[in-house]
């Protein structure tokens, strides 16, 4: 027998009986049509809540902190040996001290008599100059850091960030006055946008370590700086980068060194071992493997957007789960009901399953026409329940406006159902999402559980004995 | 000629709570190629079940059935199912049509199981209604004909597939007389001009009496298996077709047959 054959059979069969069809198929249609909805809730939540982690820090970034023990109780420290071990690491593409200034004390000056500052040097901040351009930093002009160029023993290489400029005081002006500070988008009284005092890329600026005795005596030394690039502002990265001032590692080094030398005291500038560590990996998905290889190496104490993610998504499956499987009962239910029609078809048509096996209807093709009857109730089933969830989904992200047609005003806000509370949790622009594979796999199911249901029946079809079935009444 | 059905030894048992009830006990029989065979015997003789033993539609206690030279009474269902699309066909006492499907589809069916597109076998089953006289009802269902017209519709369906053997269960039980007389005049009419063999169970004596030959059935055995003599089987059937005479139906289709 053709399939086409077995299909149009199918088809006819499922016709003849139209209302016991319709109704086994409504079933399956609530059944995939919940299941669709629900999850799409449960992607629309991990969605929102992933926009949020990338609003937070960079997803393929984990920063490691120094400290910690490897399995064998060993104490491992961050240092230039640990580093290489990390860049070493598969999926890593590049690792960098983060190495900020906060131990020294100075100021950059600029302007006539150095009358412009920046009064406090944590801004500064160290990194290995050839992680940046894979770290993700966008650069706007100028060149990146170079560890090979030689300026000079009294001329520290910078990178600028796009607002650094605005860090600049005049120190002529009173702590107390406005006047002593600019930011951005501040402007004069006719509204004209003011310009930060100084201009980085233009003006000569002067770090000046400065080292206090306790006798009040001051000791200090100057460096240039000298600007070769600016970069973009990136909040994933920090908010350092909006207005921060970035020296390569050795330069931040060798500043450390000379502030020990100033202040005679080596042993807060120690250099060896860094506080943080930035590391960089090739790809998302690969960022919890690099996070586990870096706690191996004895590193325990990190932080990436992944662990965050990995919470959130726990609780977002787990609510899922929840309404998935509801809604998988009423599926389940349906199934029933599809074998409970396709049971009483195969009653009803007894006599015509005999008189088709005296005719030479072979065993193999009793059973696929009914498996098809019921695939066919599960994937049509599947087809409109698919289409009605885009039709739910639909009315869902859009309902404020769809109730603004009608007069009234309201939002819908189902986070909480899939967070359950978490505090955290990013609300979302969209309530429901259906990626096709959702509706494939919505379809597949339906059309497998037609197909499941349908096989006790089809088997009690095959053994129906032609005789008795075609035996006159 | 060779024995195109032939019986060994057959015993069919039905087993009814504790009793044992023989149907059939030693039945021996060979039935010819191209013959027109009767059944005949009273209710529960026993001629029915030896007709599904024939056909392969029940499996004997005991004894063997062959058709041509296959065992049928060794195969399984599925080699009896591809068989059958083969080799037999068959006529019921109720018809047995699917209401559902016109009687083009009806006769198309027995061909749709062997996987012959369809124009094809619509075509052939259009022929075939055609050749019973049924030509302008190919559309219609079972339930918008008469009885002896979906009699017709199943003896086109048994006939489609060119089967080698024909089993006919009472196939006028159904109909009045006249009616009766008509359709075994069809059947007779497409053995003779195809050569099929045609075994039929009937308990009508006029019918049987045109028979090749005619087996008669008692207690579950053979009563007698006489072949008739060649002048009475044909005065026979020459009276009921003269019985038919001023029908027609009958004689626009006699005509087409000759």
């Amino acid at each position: 027998m053709k399939i086409s054959d077995q299909i149009s059979l199918a088809a006819k069969n499922l016709s003849r009986r139209k209302g016991r069809t319709a109704l086994t198929v409504i079933g399956v249609v609530v059944g995939t049509c919940l299941i669709v909805v629900m999850i799409s809730l449960g992607i629309a939540q991990n969605q929102a809540n992933e926009e949020m982690l990338a609003s937070w820090g960079d997803l393929t970034q984990i920063e490691v902190y120094n400290g910690g023990m490897t399995a064998n109780g060993e104490q491992v420290t961050l240092n230039d040996e640990s580093l290489e071990s990390i860049r070493a690491l598969e999926h890593v593409t590049t690792a960098t001290p983060f190495y900020q200034a906060y131990n020294l004390n100075g100021y950059v000056a600029a302007g006539r008599s150095d009358r412009y500052q920046i009064t406090q040097l944590y801004q500064f901040v160290g990194l290995a100059p050839e992680a940046m351009e894979p770290m993700g930093f966008t650069l706007l002009d100028g060149t990146w850091l170079d560890d090979s160029t030689s300026y000079g023993k009294d001329t520290i290489p910078v990178i600028v960030c796009e607002n650094t400029g605005y860090n600049f005081e005049d120190t002529r002006k009173s702590q107390n006055s406005q006047k002593r500070y600019r930011w951005q988008g501040m402007t004069d009284a006719n509204g004209n946008p003011l310009e930060p005092f100084v201009d980085v890329n233009k003006d000569d600026m002067t770090l000046t370590l400065v080292a206090q005795s306790d006798t009040g005596a001051e000791k200090t030394r100057s460096w240039k700086l000298e600007v070769v690039g600016t970069i973009a502002s990136d909040y994933a990265k920090g908010w350092w980068t909006d207005s921060g001032i970035v020296v390569r590692l050795k330069d931040m080094k060798m500043l450390m060194k000379a502030y020990g030398d100033l202040i005679k005291d080596h042993s807060l500038t120690q250099t060896t071992t860094y506080d943080q560590v930035y590391v960089k990996v090739d790809d998302v998905k690969n960022v919890e493997d690099v996070e586990n290889a870096i706690h191996d190496i004895g590193f325990t104490s990190t932080w990436s957007s992944t662990q965050q993610r990995n919470d959130m998504q726990q609780q977002v499956a787990r609510s899922q789960m929840i309404l998935g499987g509801l809604a998988a009962m009423s599926l389940f239910v349906s199934a029933l009901n599809i074998m409970n029609t396709m049971t009483m078809a195969i009653y009803e048509r007894t006599r015509e399953i005999g008189i088709m096996k005296v005719l030479g209807c072979e065993l193999s093709d009793i059973r696929r026409m009914f498996l098809m009857e019921s695939g066919f109730i599960g994937f049509i089933g599947g087809v409109i329940g698919d289409l009605i969830g885009l039709l739910v989904s639909f009315i869902l992200n859009n309902i404020s406006t769809i109730l603004a047609v009608f007069g009234a005003s309201g939002s819908l806000d189902l986070s909480g159902l899939m967070n359950g509370g978490y505090y955290y949790g990013g609300t979302s622009s969209a309530i429901s999402v259906i990626p096709l594979w959702l509706l494939a796999a919505a379809l597949l199911f339906a059309t497998l559980i037609g197909l499941l249901s349908g096989i006790g029946p089809a088997g009690k079809a095959v053994k129906i004995s032609a005789l008795e079935a075609i035996r006159h009444e | 000629m060779a024995a195109i059905i032939r019986t060994v030894g057959l015993r069919k048992v039905y087993v009814t709570g504790k009793e044992r009830v023989a149907a059939l006990d030693d039945v021996n029989i060979s039935i010819e190629k191209g013959e027109f065979c009767c059944i005949v015997g009273q209710s529960g003789s026993g001629k029915s079940t030896l007709l599904n033993q024939l056909a392969g539609l029940e499996k004997p206690t005991r004894g063997k059935v062959f058709i041509g030279r296959h065992e049928i009474s060794a195969m399984t269902e599925d080699e009896l199912a591809r068989f059958r699309q083969a080799h037999l066909g068959f006529i019921f006492q109720s018809y047995n049509l699917l209401p559902s499907m016109t009687a083009a589809e009806n006769v198309a069916m027995p061909l749709m199981f062997k996987g012959i597109p369809k124009a094809e076998r619509l075509a052939r089953a259009e022929k075939e209604l055609e050749s019973m006289g049924l030509k302008g009802r190919a559309k219609h269902l079972p339930s918008e004909m008469s009885g002896g017209q979906q009699q017709r519709v199943g003896i086109a369906r048994a006939f489609v597939t060119n089967p080698k053997v024909i089993f006919a269960d009472e196939p006028t039980g159904n109909l009045d007389s006249v009616t009766s007389r008509q359709v075994l005049f069809r059947m007779l009419e497409m053995t003779r001009t195809s050569g099929t063999t045609l075994v039929m169970v009937t308990h009508q004596p006029e019918l049987a009496a045109c028979a090749d030959r005619i087996v008669t059935i008692l207690d579950g055995r053979v009563q007698s298996d006489e072949v008739q003599d060649a002048a009475v089987k044909e005065k026979n059937r020459a009276e009921l077709l003269a019985s038919l005479e001023g029908n027609t139906e009958i004689g626009g289709a006699a005509a087409a047959a000759n």
